[in-house]
């Protein structure tokens, strides 16, 4: 029995509503006064924006050379306030992305910190750090220390002056389908009253249409998941998520290498780790990322980041420091196997995180949303030339994305995610190992998984941290310095399930990193103002859909 | 009605500042830049006004380097209708100056009325509108919260402390804007594709000289860290006596 007198183990997928489809998928024209695009990217991150640059790119030579495209309107939509206030990622880079897209541009002019000088592994226990030699899968020698924030705003300028139409603080609320076929956009209203009436200010849904749409909403997209689930698009495990809280430091004493850690503060059986990435001289970013497949229902990743700072390894860091930014984000990670089974479908394409193009074992994302974000505009590029952007024409991205280093890498590293499912932190390690020796040929075919929601929660005995306020912060405190400052009387976006058990309340108040749950006695609160969008309980528990633009968070570098 | 609404570019007031290396200046790097917020208001009070009339001109005017070119394209989408950016390589700190500019481009615009935000929200100088009115030889009314036109004749409403009063002035004038006006709109899609069409003219601006100069910024002092005395009413006696002896307020 728990404190709040239910019996443990609770499985968060009973309680958890289902996946609205009809408020995403609307089967209607778009409005008379549509803003007429050709082709609508969801999602201003590095995908979107690289696909964007990458097209505007191909039509103007295509006109330059006297082609038939003529000119095209491409739009990007973001839903924060400005480029890059809603992305978070830790980041050791691989620049590969950006010489492809920027061939003409040496390294330096990229928008990255610096040049990854060193790296470290270390096992951690709660008083001492063991060094380990780095795995072949963690190398990232040649690679960049960066903010995506500052990346994304580099990426938004090119963009703008390649031609494309960026609309900062444009959530798109739904697709606009004709039969199977994807004609436009709908973007969410601004202005609601906390009743969803319209308020002061209130500004209605804008459509646009559109001959081809790109899903690059990054992780837990609502749309790509929707999408799927309306064209039956499966895939051959369920997607897996990680949570990963990250806190930006300024600091007196400098980082000169990359720094990765596994162990604790994370309990044995719980899949994870924790970074120290330096960003230039005076700033290190400090996180740590956990499976959403963890057992015990009191883990709470935000007080593990907080534990870990007590760390004398990572304390000596930041001490007499600063921390001047927090956030969080889920992260896809379950690999190869749980991929869509297509990426395409009649006027729409899928990319980067809302696609599961993620490495788990290199713990890197951007350069494949980038790559897949470039490819779905070469292959729209040729659709557009054919006049035909159904699901056969703009099927060749998937061909391309197949021929790529995405798929290289993640066949590659196909089972290692998987592999801690079933052997957890030490068995699981061992595997991993194997696989990396045998660049994934051990142990061959498919491990399988079980999805975040579906796994049974027990075990208590997380341990809490006070905070200081200096070192260690309380949930409030954090979503203060994500810059959230979402007004309050703003409608609920979040669905939560009906009669949510204390000790499922109790999970969720874990679960979020933002605080956007509470029990208070038998109920559940919700702050929905709080939410930094980080989807982690749209994995197991209530539901995120895309709120009035500009809510939420506003990393500047995270 | 023909409306100048002067706008600055001024730092996101939710940013985190820091001062740059030269000990005078806010760091720049990583912050966020928008129209300040006072002029924002005002760009909204020029835009409720031509809504009101149902006719008339909206321009927007920024002094500054190109940077300034964003903001000023955020208020043609939010709705007026044309920019002008008087060049200058920075805004100058003596208030003079810039109003010196300004009435430069305003005298013989033909505006009927020319709005600008009850001060900078960076700068908060508040001089600025009414001396660029006392250039023009025009009438003042400073932080307006209620502004209405009618036969060449405006009417605006100041709120007070503790009290609010009525003023009535013949246009041209000039006018700065209080928040109380309305909450200036966010654009709109259509607007901001609108946007990319209007005009926005740049003209370069001859500062004349700073008499006025920052020689220093500094941040204010952190504030110290509560202390927690003790809990429930045991804890007011010790509370008391630490009022009285310490923070000695009581």
């Amino acid at each position: 029995m728990t404190p709040s007198g239910r019996p443990l183990p609770i499985v968060p997928g009973q309680y958890q509503p289902a996946l609205p489809i009809d408020r995403f998928i609307v089967a209607e024209p778009p409005d008379a006064e549509a803003v007429p695009m050709d082709v609508v990217f969801v999602g201003g991150g590095p995908a979107g924006l690289a696909g964007a640059i990458e097209l505007a790119r191909l039509a103007r030579a295509d006109a330059e050379a006297g082609g038939s495209l003529g000119d095209i309107q491409i739009a990007v939509l973001e839903k924060a306030g400005a480029l890059g206030e809603h992305c978070l990622s830790g980041a050791v880079v691989n620049p590969v992305a950006f010489r492809a897209l920027f061939p003409d541009l040496p390294d330096s002019e990229f928008p990255f910190r610096s040049k990854v000088a060193g790296e470290r592994v270390y096992f951690m226990t709660g008083s001492h750090a063991f060094r380990l030699p780095t795995p072949p899968t963690m190398r990232n020698h040649g690679n960049y220390v960066g903010s995506i924030c500052e990346m994304v705003r580099w990426l938004g300028e090119k963009a703008e002056a390649a031609g494309v139409n960026l609309f900062t603080g444009f959530p798109v609320a739904s697709l606009l389908v004709a039969g199977d076929r994807v004609v436009g956009v709908r973007t969410t209203p601004s202005g609601l009253a906390r009743d969803g009436t319209p308020g002061p200010g209130y500004t209605p849904p804008t459509d646009l249409t559109a001959r081809v749409t790109v899903l690059a909403e990054g992780t837990r997209g609502a749309l790509t998941q929707a999408y799927c689930r309306w064209r039956g698009i499966g895939s051959p495990n369920p997607p897996l998520f990680a949570l990963g809280v990250k806190e930006l430091w300024e600091t007196t004493r400098p980082l000169d290498t990359v720094v990765h850690t596994l162990g604790w503060p994370l309990p044995n059986d719980v899949f994870g780790g924790s970074f120290l990435y330096p960003l230039g001289s005076k700033q290190v970013a400090v996180g740590i990322v956990v499976g959403l497949d963890y057992p015990q229902a009191a883990l709470d990743v935000h007080e593990l980041l907080q534990r870990l700072k007590l760390h004398p390894l990572v304390r000596s860091y930041l001490e007499g420091g600063e921390m001047v930014e927090w956030g969080a984000k889920t992260i896809p990670e379950g690999g190869y196997w749980a991929l869509p089974d297509r990426r395409y479908g009649d006027g729409l394409l899928m990319t980067g995180d809302a696609a599961g193009f993620v490495e788990v074992a290199s713990l890197k994302g951007i350069h494949y949303a980038m790559q897949s974000g470039i490819f779905a505009a070469r292959a729209i590029f040729d659709a557009l030339k054919k006049q035909d952007t159904s699901a056969a024409a703009l099927a060749p991205y998937d061909q391309m994305v197949k021929d790529s280093y995405i798929t290289r890498d993640l066949y590659e590293r196909r089972n290692m995610r998987l592999a801690f499912q079933h052997g957890g932190i030490y068995g699981g390690g061992v595997k991993a190992g194997f696989m990396t020796l045998t660049r994934g040929a051990f142990p061959g075919g498919r491990l399988t998984s079980e999805a975040d929601a579906d796994v049974a929660r027990t075990a208590d005995g997380v341990m809490r941290v006070q905070p200081d306020g200096k070192l260690t912060f309380s949930k409030l405190d954090a979503v203060f310095r994500s810059g959230n400052a979402t007004r309050d009387d703003i409608p609920s976006h979040l669905i939560v399930g009906q009669d949510i058990p204390p000790a499922m309340a109790d999970f969720y108040s874990h679960l979020c990193p933002a605080g956007v749950y509470e029990r208070d006695g038998v109920r559940l609160v919700v702050s929905p103002a709080n939410c930094v969008d980080c989807k982690a309980t749209d994995d197991v528990g209530p539901r995120w859909t895309p709120r009035e633009g500009g809510s939420g968070a506003k990393y500047r570098s995270m | 009605m023909k409306i100048a609404v002067c706008i600055k570019r001024a730092a996101d007031m939710e940013t985190r500042f820091k001062i740059a290396a030269n000990g005078m200046s806010v760091d720049e790097t990583g912050v966020k830049f928008d129209i300040a917020d006072f002029d924002g208001f005002a760009v909204e009070a020029a835009l409720q006004l031509k809504e009101r009339e149902g006719a008339g001109d909206v321009t927007v005017i920024s002094m500054g380097p190109d940077t300034v070119q964003e903001t000023l394209r955020k208020a043609l989408s939010m709705g007026a209708d044309k920019a002008v950016q008087l060049k200058t390589d920075a805004v100058p700190a003596d208030a003079l100056a810039i109003a010196r500019v300004l009435a430069d481009e305003l005298e013989g615009g033909g505006y009927d009325l020319m709005l600008f935000g009850r001060m900078a929200i960076d700068a908060a100088n508040q001089s600025v509108g009414p001396m660029t009115a006392e250039l023009l030889g025009v009438p003042c009314v400073s932080a307006a919260s209620q502004l209405t036109i009618a036969n060449g004749r405006g009417t605006a409403r100041r709120e007070l402390e503790g009290a609010a009063d009525v003023l009535e002035f013949p246009l041209p004038a000039v006018v700065t804007i209080d928040e109380g006006i309305a909450r200036p709109r966010l654009p709109s899609l259509k607007g901001i594709m609108a946007a990319k069409k209007k005009p926005l003219e740049v003209k370069p601006a001859q500062v004349g000289e700073s008499r006025v100069k920052v020689t220093k910024m500094e941040l204010p002092p952190e504030r110290t860290g509560g202390r927690i005395v003790g809990e429930g009413p045991a804890a007011v006696p010790e509370l008391v006596r630490l009022l009285q002896t310490e923070a000695k307020v009581l």
